[in-house]
C-alpha cells in the first residue's frame, strides 16, 4: 500500500473521530512522524471537521458559561499536575492502603494525659497571669498613694518645724519684740495693719511676723526695711504664703526702726511705694 | 467580553496548562457552543447535555497536560472528550434503565435505526450529514460514532463478518469527509 492509498483508507477520519482501535493508532501515530502527506491529510480533516463542528454549533443555555467557569475557578490546581500519562478514558485509580503501624496504649494515654496536662496549664497561666496583672495594678496604686503620704507628711513636718522655730522665737528671752503698726505709719493705706519684728539682740538676725497686712495686688510685694540713722536698709522680701508665722529675713546688726512698705514684686534698693507699718525698736 | 481576544493554539494551549482563568473564559466563548452540539448529537437530551459539558470544561482543566499537540489539535482533543464523556452518560443511564426494564441487554439484537437515532437531534453536525449516506452505512457509523460501540461488538451486533464491517464504516468514513467540504 502506498501513502496515498494509506491516506485515502478512511484511516485517517477513523483516527481523529476516535473510532480507530489500538494497533491502528500507533500505525497512524508512526505513519505521521514518518510521512508529511500523512500528517497533512489529518490536519486538512481536522480543520474541516473543526470548522464544521462550529458552523453547526449549538448554544448551552446562557446560565451554564458562569457555572463552568466558577466550577473551574474553585478546582484546586496543584494536585492536577501529577497525572498519569495520556489515557483514552478515564481509570479509576485504586487508592493505596497504608497501614500505620500500632501506637502502643500507654503512649496513647501518655499523649492523652500530656494533652489534658497542656491544657491546663495553659489555663493555669491565664489565671495566674490575671491575677499577676490585679495585684501590679494595686501596687502601683498603694505606691503612688504612699508618695502622697509622704509628701503630705514632708510638707506638715516642714510646718511643724517652723510653728516650732516661732513659738522658740516667741518664748526666747534674748528675742526682742517690736510691734510695727498702720497707725505709726505717717501715711498708711490700711491703718489696721499689724506686724511685728522679733530681733534676735545676739546673733542679730531678723525674723517677721505678719499679724495683718491686706493682701497684695499681683505684681506687687511687701519689703522690709531697717531704718539705720535715717537711711533705709533692706530687711528682705515678705512672701505672704506663709501665714502668720515667724520668717526670717535678713541679719541687721543695728537699727532705729523697721518699716513695710508695699513695693514691685522682688523688691527695690530704696522704698518708692506706701509705708503700711513703722515700729520703734 | 467585548475584548476579542485571540490566542495561537500555542499559546491557548499553554495558558489552559497555567490554569489561567481568562483562557478557560476564551475556551468557553469560542467551544462551549460546538462541544454543547457534538453532545447533544449523542445524547440528545439538554439537561443532561448541560451536565456533560460541565464534565467536559472539568475535564479539559484537569487533564489539559495529556493533551500532546503532535497527534492532532485541540479541538479534536477536546471533541473526543465530548464524545466520550457524553457516551459514559448515556451508557451510565441506558444501564440504570436496564435494572428497571431489563430490555437493553437481552434484546440488543433487536435494535433498529430508530431506536438508535433520537428525534430532533438528526438535523445538526454529523447527524444531519449523516443522513445522506446509505441506510446501512448510517446505522454503523451510528454505532460506532454515537453509541461507542467497538467493531467487534457491532459486528455481533448486527451479524456481520468483522472486516465487513471495518470496511462499511471505513467507507461511510471517506463519504462523510468529503460531505463535510
Amino acid at each position: 500500500m502506498n501513502i496515498q492509498e494509506y491516506i485515502s483508507s478512511g484511516i485517517v477520519e477513523s483516527y481523529v473521530l476516535g473510532l480507530a482501535d489500538e494497533a491502528e493508532r500507533l500505525e497512524f501515530e508512526q505513519m505521521c512522524a514518518r510521512h508529511a502527506e500523512v500528517l497533512a491529510a489529518r490536519d486538512a480533516f481536522e480543520m474541516d471537521l473543526e470548522q464544521h463542528a462550529i458552523a453547526s454549533a449549538v448554544a448551552p443555555p446562557a446560565s451554564l458559561r458562569e457555572t463552568i467557569l466558577q466550577q473551574l475557578a474553585a478546582e484546586p490546581v496543584a494536585a492536577n499536575r501529577e497525572v498519569a500519562p495520556v489515557v483514552e478514558q478515564e481509570k479509576v485509580v485504586q487508592m493505596e492502603v497504608t497501614s500505620r503501624p500500632a501506637i502502643p496504649l500507654f503512649m496513647r494515654y501518655a499523649a492523652a494525659a500530656a494533652i489534658i496536662l497542656l491544657v491546663a496549664s495553659a489555663g493555669l497561666n491565664f489565671y495566674y497571669f490575671t491575677k499577676y496583672r490585679e495585684f501590679s495594678q494595686a501596687y502601683d496604686r498603694l505606691l503612688a498613694q504612699q508618695a502622697v503620704l509622704a509628701k503630705n507628711s514632708a510638707v506638715l513636718q516642714t510646718k511643724l518645724s517652723t510653728y516650732e522655730h516661732t513659738v522658740a522665737g516667741l518664748t526666747d528671752t534674748n528675742m526682742v519684740a517690736i510691734k510695727m503698726n498702720g497707725t505709726s505709719a505717717p501715711a498708711s493705706p490700711d491703718r489696721s495693719s499689724l506686724a511685728t519684728v522679733y530681733w534676735d539682740t545676739r546673733s542679730k538676725d531678723v525674723y517677721l511676723m505678719v499679724n495683718n497686712l491686706p493682701q497684695p495686688e499681683t505684681g506687687k510685694q511687701y519689703q522690709l526695711w531697717a531704718i539705720v540713722d535715717n537711711v533705709p536698709v533692706d530687711a528682705g522680701m515678705l512672701d505672704m504664703a506663709n501665714g502668720h508665722v515667724m520668717v526670717k529675713m535678713k541679719n541687721i546688726p543695728r537699727a532705729q526702726l523697721f518699716a513695710i512698705t508695699l513695693e514691685q514684686a522682688g523688691g527695690s534698693p530704696t522704698p518708692k511705694g506706701p509705708m503700711y507699718v513703722l515700729g520703734k525698736v | 467580553m467585548a475584548i476579542a481576544l485571540t490566542y495561537t493554539e500555542q499559546e491557548l494551549v499553554s495558558l489552559l496548562r497555567n490554569r489561567d482563568n481568562k483562557a478557560y473564559a476564551y475556551l468557553y466563548d469560542n467551544y462551549a457552543s460546538a462541544l454543547y452540539s457534538i453532545i447533544l448529537q449523542i445524547v440528545s437530551d439538554g439537561e443532561l447535555t448541560n451536565d456533560v459539558l460541565q464534565e467536559v470544561f472539568v475535564n479539559i482543566w484537569r487533564r489539559i497536560e495529556q493533551y500532546d499537540a503532535t497527534k492532532g489539535r485541540l479541538f479534536t482533543w477536546m471533541m473526543n472528550i465530548a464524545r466520550n464523556a457524553a457516551i459514559d452518560t448515556l451508557r451510565s443511564r441506558s444501564y440504570q434503565n436496564s435494572r428497571k426494564n431489563q430490555s437493553i441487554g437481552e434484546n440488543v439484537d433487536t435494535i433498529r435505526v430508530t431506536d438508535v437515532i433520537q428525534p430532533g437531534v438528526d438535523t445538526i453536525g454529523l447527524r444531519k450529514v449523516l443522513e445522506k449516506l446509505k441506510e446501512e452505512q448510517r446505522i454503523l457509523i451510528e454505532l460506532a460514532y454515537f453509541k461507542g460501540y467497538t467493531h467487534e461488538e457491532i459486528a455481533e451486533l448486527e451479524k456481520l463478518p468483522l472486516g465487513t464491517v471495518k470496511t462499511r464504516i471505513r467507507n461511510a468514513l471517506i463519504q462523510l469527509r468529503g460531505l463535510l467540504k
